[in-house]
């Protein structure tokens, strides 16, 4: 039974994380159709932010999720102001959006990953902190992974809140239901998409601040975790934002149960092969109505 | 280009690839190398923008193309002749992606890119798998490969053929069904277009080349892994150079594919992370402030000569 328990926490620590990034690249995508393929490398960026600030300030790593967050947030105002706001307004079409901010993601996703290799070197970097093990229900864990765990379902309980409760939020979904209806009801585009980019920039970087309290971090760290979310998006069904979630903890546990009982190399062929099934089952997401 | 028939445009390219099939006997080993290279691209590009040009579908699937032509090259290479295993390898791609198209021709947009992507990576570790628990193998060597000449006039035949057939694809009823699937697939079907048929057909059609290409470009590099013959950024750049150059022409994505590889052969060895955020920051610009991609410069001036 505990082994069971250990393998199921294991999946949704793991599903966490996932879900975390892929919320905010699922607002992004459905509120501007951008597909921001560079969004992991943002994620890369608030794990060194939290690195540096561990070991060049000595500041605990939970304390400075706020800070890692807050400059994330002023980072994606600033690259949507430069990058994003121009192809919005000029594309005629939403398929032209989506290719050209692709192409745009591209190019962020090479600038930024490059100019941390150049900043920070290609070596793995780490600390440790909170690494002893405690016991939960007969088995065992380290306590980074806990709060890790709980930070990452926290912010995601947090966002869906926001969504759902307030005012912004509820621009947030009309706009996504419908954008010339929201704008004729005087929902401001213009203040609506740089807020909204940037929160799923910040949802990036405090994941990825997470991220760097359990494993070593690279430049390159960021890639795979794009990937995962835009599977565990087009899993959750896109501009769900319930969906991200529930999706991002499906995926924890089908690879850590795939992994326990076949090998790990198949990891990634289990997440794609799920997708794909997926897709040619329920085209437009698991838990689309 | 439209004011050329398409006789003269294939003329043209035939009259291209015969004088670029001296270049052996008139460059030096690193010059052609890095032909080599640029008709590579040019030919992953074209048959690319074939596709995705017209129907303005963003497909990622390049790279799974290039790497199963490759691969039917590294299993066949002891058995089969060298021009055969590149026909196979062409012909697999296109039926893979018959076999693919049909089942996902019908998503769009974000769903399709990400599900092209996502089959390729499904394809590249289910080989990696199958080698490591069968062949107990992580990548192959091809022994005795053929001629640097021998696949330089192959992979020039294949990107001329290319261009050939993206130009009469284009000048076909083909051609007209998927831009008009481009500019609106409800439309077309109710003008009586078999739009998944048309689909079907011209992506699998457009996945044969990458393929063959794969096949033969295995040969050139000898050793191959999953991991570099699938490598995604092989799709990647496909894309980037089709799109620089502009998706909804043929001269762009061969213009684009040029300038790329000589970029990429001059600044990546000398300053290879500077060299990426500089094409990053290229990208940005390029596609912000000429989105119509190269070709559409092209368009520009002669709109401006034509007035003049």
């Amino acid at each position: 039974m505990a082994f069971w328990f250990e393998l199921v926490a294991t999946g949704l620590i793991t599903g966490g994380i996932y879900a975390l990034v892929a919320l905010g690249l699922n607002l992004q995508y459905g509120l501007m159709r951008i597909m921001n393929i560079s969004h992991g490398e943002f994620l890369m960026l608030g794990a060194y932010l939290t690195w540096l600030g561990h070991t060049v300030l000595q500041v605990n790593p939970i304390l400075f999720l706020p800070v890692v967050a807050l400059a994330l947030f002023a980072l994606g105002v600033v690259v949507y102001w430069l990058c994003f706001r121009r192809i919005i307004r000029t594309a005629p079409a939403v398929e032209v959006i989506e290719a050209r901010s692709l192409l745009v993601g591209f190019g962020l996703l090479f600038l930024v990953q490059n100019a941390a290799y150049l900043a920070w070197g290609a070596d793995l970097r780490g600390y440790s902190f909170l690494t002893e093990a405690v016991d939960v229900g007969g088995a065992r864990f380290q306590v980074n992974r806990l709060v890790v765990f709980a930070f990452a379902v926290g912010a995601s309980l947090l966002l869906l809140a926001v969504l759902r409760w307030t005012l912004i939020g509820k621009a947030v979904r009309a706009m996504m239901q419908s954008p010339t209806g929201a704008q004729l009801v005087g929902i401001d585009t213009r203040f609506l998409h740089p807020v909204v980019f940037g929160l799923g920039l910040a949802m990036a970087g405090v994941a990825g601040a997470l991220l760097s309290m359990v494993y070593e971090i690279s430049p390159g760290m960021g890639e795979p975790y794009t990937v995962t979310a835009l599977i565990v998006i087009v899993l959750g069904g896109l501009g769900s934002a319930l969906g991200s979630l529930l999706g991002g903890f499906l995926l924890g546990l089908v690879e850590t149960f795939g992994m326990h009982y076949t090998s790990p190399s198949l990891k990634m062929l289990l997440s794609y092969a799920v997708l794909i099934g997926v897709l040619l089952a329920r085209p437009k997401g698991l838990f689309a109505r | 280009m439209s004011r050329f028939t398409l006789r003269d445009s294939i003329l043209a390219t035939l009259l291209a690839a015969l004088v670029l099939s001296a270049m052996p006997w008139l460059m030096s080993d690193f010059a052609l190398a890095l032909t080599l290279t640029c008709l590579m691209y040019a030919g992953l590009a074209v048959s690319w923008a074939m596709f995705c040009g017209a129907t303005n579908y963003l497909s990622l699937a390049t790279a799974a193309f290039f790497g199963m032509g490759a691969y039917v090259t590294a299993w066949g290479a002891e058995t089969l002749a060298y021009g055969l295993a590149v026909l196979l390898g062409g012909l697999a791609a296109a039926v893979f992606a018959a076999l693919v198209g049909a089942a996902v021709l019908h998503l769009r947009g974000a769903y399709f890119a990400v599900i092209t992507f996502g089959l390729g990576e499904l394809v590249r570790h289910g080989i990696t798998y199958y080698e490591k628990a069968y062949a107990g193998t992580v990548g192959r060597v091809i022994s005795d490969p053929p001629e640097t000449v021998t696949i330089y006039h192959t992979v020039l035949l294949l990107t001329a053929l290319a261009v050939v057939t993206a130009l009469a694809v284009r000048a076909s009823r083909l051609g007209l069904a998927l831009r008009g699937i481009g500019s609106d697939e409800e439309r077309a079907r109710t003008l009586g277009v078999d739009t998944r048929r048309a689909k079907v057909l011209a992506f699998s059609l457009s996945a044969f080349f990458p393929g063959a290409l794969g096949a033969a470009m295995a040969m050139r590099w000898t050793y191959i892994d999953p991991l570099s013959v699938f490598n995604p950024f092989i799709g990647f750049q496909t894309v980037l150079i089709a799109m620089v150059g502009g998706a909804h022409t043929i001269l762009g994505p061969i213009a684009s594919s040029v300038l790329f590889s000589l970029l990429t052969e001059y600044l990546r060895l000398q300053f290879p992370y500077l060299f990426l955020v500089i094409l990053g920051l290229l990208l940005i610009l390029l596609v912000l402030y000429l989105p119509g991609g190269l070709a559409s410069l092209l368009d520009r001036w002669r709109w401006g000569k034509s007035r003049a």
